[in-house]
């Protein structure tokens, strides 16, 4: 599915699906089995020229690392890493690696490295979204929600514990009265006591 | 019977709008008459639901390759526990089945109640029929197993070999128990703001059954997981797939849900917040179908895309809609008593508690769904993986497991410096030993040291609470230690069971803490050849080939290869991998060849070996050494077995003791009277 047709499917499904429910084919029967279909033809090279005099600058467990943040493109949500060294049958991942081992021998460094597969596959080459732009929501919106969520609990408990204290100051009890017909302080001081030991 | 069970269907669609229709009018009109067919409407529906269920059923049996469905996702040689699996296997029969478990739950839910909650159960009895009647439409409508093909093939494409897995047979049906499950409470809630009676009376029915719902989530989730790794072979448990995501948004609010409500049942507090928690957790459930099944979001094993989509996107939006108007047109009755006496308390904690959950929920929702609002936004599409929710999500869970610890110590209304000194000294003092302990046996990654230095804190917790108990029972009544054991944890189900499931939590958190020192060795060997690689406790493992063999097993052909192991010299058991091209019954391969990982479980580690391919004789393999793994599984049981303590009813004797309300001796009253 293009990019662009899986984001025309999600909003019309989201905003407009009771119309597109009227126009979906009574009985149709979708191919429904679990999706784990590999795409042979996602592949595209990412070649540079070798840099003059060049000599790899990466280490062996630095390529491992690096080819962990690069997404494989045959359809998995593996890493180029992962996907080469567990699944044989995907013939992008090795592809995506020989890139990646030529461009090392090239003398490219590893940020130079992601750039070139950002620049060949798009920002969809990465296992996580580049921290720059609109990408920092994506990062940082979880944080702000939780933190103004805190925010507002510590609000809401502070004004939930100033009407406690305020309606005990108003209570019978504080007079030493009792509250309930029969019923002395001492009981409700039992009372309490009781449901405040209770687990 | 095939054609019975299609008939069923369509008849179940028509009691099913019976149920609803009857159900609403009588709830409505106050006539019993009307109430009873509602009632008996449902049954009925779920009766003929049964009734199709058993036609896909005898299709899949007898491989009847005229419906589409039997000839997509069977193959005449399948193993017959992977024919009655596959009933779950592809999306129009996983639907059938949904409306299977759901119009299980939903009569259950009417029998069980049917002489309590007069008021609420017409209205519980509509939402459900009402819920049901969406699945079923939908199954008859977009996606049904019984369509038939022009043609009749020789026979069946197969079941994808990831799906031939014991675990798929079982784990598929436990999380939708767990899915389905979110909606009985989501009925009661929606009974109760239409009825307006919020009170109390309807949280005992939706506790019972949110914890239903929560076991089942929990179990399939574990499941699942057991499931990716042996199966997938990529060497981990959880990747942060979409599918993996949708089961545990629910499961997150869901146990949010299960705190909150002891406020409520305590205090008589947050009543908006509980139906908002019911109702959320049953429309994540709603929306992580739809992302499961919709397409719109790229999973390594979500079905395909299809029109079912519009149909969940569009009763989602529906759902929603109507959830908040109802909730905002009864703001006014949901307005409870909010009163804190200090901010040190366990209703504090437990809100804190509620408020990580929910945040850890919206992350893995935001980071779900983050592609796809990038794409819109910017049009360019990127990958929100592992790496990322993992930067989000481990500090929340951090929060969370200290929060394990810190709420069930502290007292209600209000905690002394006192109480606190008392109840957390012992275990923190245990907390920063065990940290302390680590970084002095050279641990120096900083999350795995704060995760089993607060599972240390939190265990010590349980451990203390355990401790008090048995001893004043034995104190007491003069029991012996198991004796005091089963009593404590019998008598106070809720409490114990809930310490249980906390520890079920401490043990899966430090055993995810683990798989910080996975290593990974990628090698090529021969037979008779050998590789060594150390592990992560520093045994030098030696691994001896057997050589690759190849072989025919029932449907399909397979490739392995075998590993003699051996660690600091002495000899462990044959690791075996595999590689299966699977074929049909007139030997044609079906599907990409598949892995079958070998596996040496001890307590400390996983040995796990993946055959990644062979060139000639020679296999490309890949050795694992995936440290506390095994914990995983063992922490998962147990949060289950603790969850179903909790939910485990009281014998009627101890119904009418238990509770919360705590009474005046009589005695004393009279004294004081």
């Amino acid at each position: 599915m293009s990019e662009r047709a899986s984001r025309r499917r999600f909003m019309q499904a989201l905003v407009v699906g009771a119309g597109s429910l009227a126009a979906a084919p009574l009985g149709s029967q979708s191919g429904a089995q679990p999706s784990t279909v590999m795409s042979t033809d996602a592949y595209r090279p990412v070649l540079r020229p070798a840099k003059p005099g060049a000599a790899p600058q990466v280490t062996d467990e630095q390529r491992d690392a690096l080819e962990h943040q690069i997404k494989c493109q045959c359809g998995c949500i593996l890493d180029v890493y992962t996907c080469r060294t567990t699944d044989f049958t995907c013939s992008t991942s090795p592809a995506m690696h020989r890139d990646v081992m030529r461009l090392i021998a090239g003398g490219y460094s590893e940020q130079e490295i992601l750039d070139a597969f950002v620049e060949t596959y798009g920002e969809v080459a990465l296992t996580a979204p580049k921290k720059e732009g609109f990408n920092w929501a994506g990062y940082f919106a979880p944080g702000v929600v939780l933190a103004v969520g805190g925010i507002a609990l510590t609000v809401l408990l502070r004004k939930w514990r100033a009407e406690a204290q305020l309606s005990a100051a108003r209570a019978p009890i504080a007079t030493g009265g009792a509250v309930l017909p029969g019923v002395s302080a001492d009981e409700l001081a039992r009372l309490d006591r009781a449901i405040r030991e209770d687990g | 019977m095939i054609l019975v069970g299609e008939l069923s269907l369509w008849i179940a669609l028509l009691m099913c709008a019976w149920s609803a229709t009857l159900s609403f009018a009588g709830g409505r009109l106050r006539r019993t008459d009307l109430i009873l067919s509602g009632e008996r409407g449902l049954y009925a529906g779920f009766g003929f639901v049964v009734l199709a269920s058993a036609g896909l059923w005898t299709a899949l049996l007898t491989s009847d390759f005229s419906l589409r469905y039997v000839a997509s996702f069977t193959s005449a040689n399948l193993p017959v526990i992977y024919k009655i699996s596959a009933f779950w296997g592809g999306q129009a029969g996983s639907m059938l089945f949904w409306c299977l478990v759901l119009g299980g739950y939903a009569a259950l839910a009417t029998w069980v109640n049917r002489r309590d909650n007069r008021v609420l159960m017409p209205w519980v009895t509509g939402t459900n029929a009402l819920v049901l009647l969406f699945f079923v439409a939908t199954t008859a409508f977009a996606s049904n197993p019984f369509e038939r093909l022009e043609w009749v093939p020789a026979d069946g494409r197969g079941l994808n070999p990831q799906l031939q897995n014991p675990a798929m047979a079982l784990h598929p049906p436990l999380l939708y128990l767990g899915y389905v499950a979110t909606a009985v409470p989501f009925g009661f809630a929606i009974a109760a703001l239409i009825t307006r009676r919020l009170d109390a009376e309807w949280l005992g029915a939706v506790r019972r059954w949110s914890l239903v719902s929560w076991v089942f989530l929990t179990l399939g989730i574990v499941l699942g997981m057991w499931w990716a790794y042996v199966e997938l072979g990529w060497g981990g448990y959880w990747m942060w797939d979409p599918v993996e995501n949708a089961s545990l948004l629910p499961w997150l609010t869901g146990t949010a849900f299960l705190h909150s409500i002891m406020i409520q049942e305590k205090r008589g507090m947050l009543r908006k917040w509980n139906v908002t928690l019911v109702v959320t957790t049953f429309l994540l459930s709603i929306l992580g179908t739809f992302i499961t099944r919709s397409g719109v979001i790229q999973s390594v094993h979500s079905f395909a895309q299809s029109a079912v989509g519009h149909w969940f996107a569009t009763f989602f939006i529906l759902a929603l809609v109507a959830t908040v108007v109802l909730v905002a047109m009864r703001l006014k009755d949901l307005e409870s008593p909010a009163q804190l006496e200090a901010m040190i308390s366990r209703e504090a904690a437990f809100l804190y508690n509620n408020l990580v959950l929910v945040g850890i929920a919206f992350s893995v929702l935001w980071g779900t769904l983050f592609p796809i609002l990038s794409e819109w936004v910017r049009g360019t599409k990127i990958t929100v993986g592992e790496s990322f929710f993992n930067a989000v999500n481990v500090p929340l869970g951090l929060l969370l497991l200290a929060l394990t610890g810190i709420g069930p110590l502290i007292a209600w209304r209000r905690a002394s410096v006192a109480n606190i000194q008392k109840q957390f000294a012992g275990p923190a003092a245990l907390g920063v030993i065990a940290a302390a302990a680590l970084f002095t046996l050279g641990i120096r990654e900083l999350y795995p040291l704060m995760t089993w230095g607060l599972a240390s804190f939190v265990a010590g917790t349980i451990l203390q609470e355990f401790w008090k108990g048995i001893g004043a029972r034995r104190t007491m009544y003069g029991e012996g230690l198991p004796i005091a054991t089963v009593r404590l944890v019998a008598r106070n189900r809720r409490r114990y069971g809930g310490y249980i499931v906390h520890a079920g939590i401490v043990i899966l958190f430090a055993a995810f803490a683990g798989m910080a020192f996975r290593k990974e060795y990628d090698v090529t060997l021969r037979a008779g050849e050998s590789t060594t690689a150390i592990d992560p406790f520093g045994r030098r493992w030696t691994f001896t080939s057997e050589g690759l063999s190849e072989f025919k097993a029932l449907n399909r052909d397979v490739l392995t290869i075998a590993l003699r192991p051996t660690v600091d010299g002495q000899p462990r058991p044959i690791l075996t991998s595999e590689k299966r091209q699977h074929r049909d019954s007139r030997g044609q391969p079906t599907f990409q060849p598949s892995t079958e990982v070998g596996i040496l479980s001890e307590q400390r580690q996983d040995v796990y070996l993946v055959l990644a391919g062979a060139i000639g004789d020679q296999a490309e393999i890949r050795i694992n050494f995936n440290p506390l793994v095994v914990w995983v599984w063992h922490g998962g049981v147990l949060m289950a077995i603790g969850g179903l303590i909790v939910m485990w009813p009281p014998s009627m004797r101890r119904r009418r003791q238990e509770g919360y309300v705590a009474e005046l001796a009589p005695q004393a009253v009279a004294v004081s009277a």
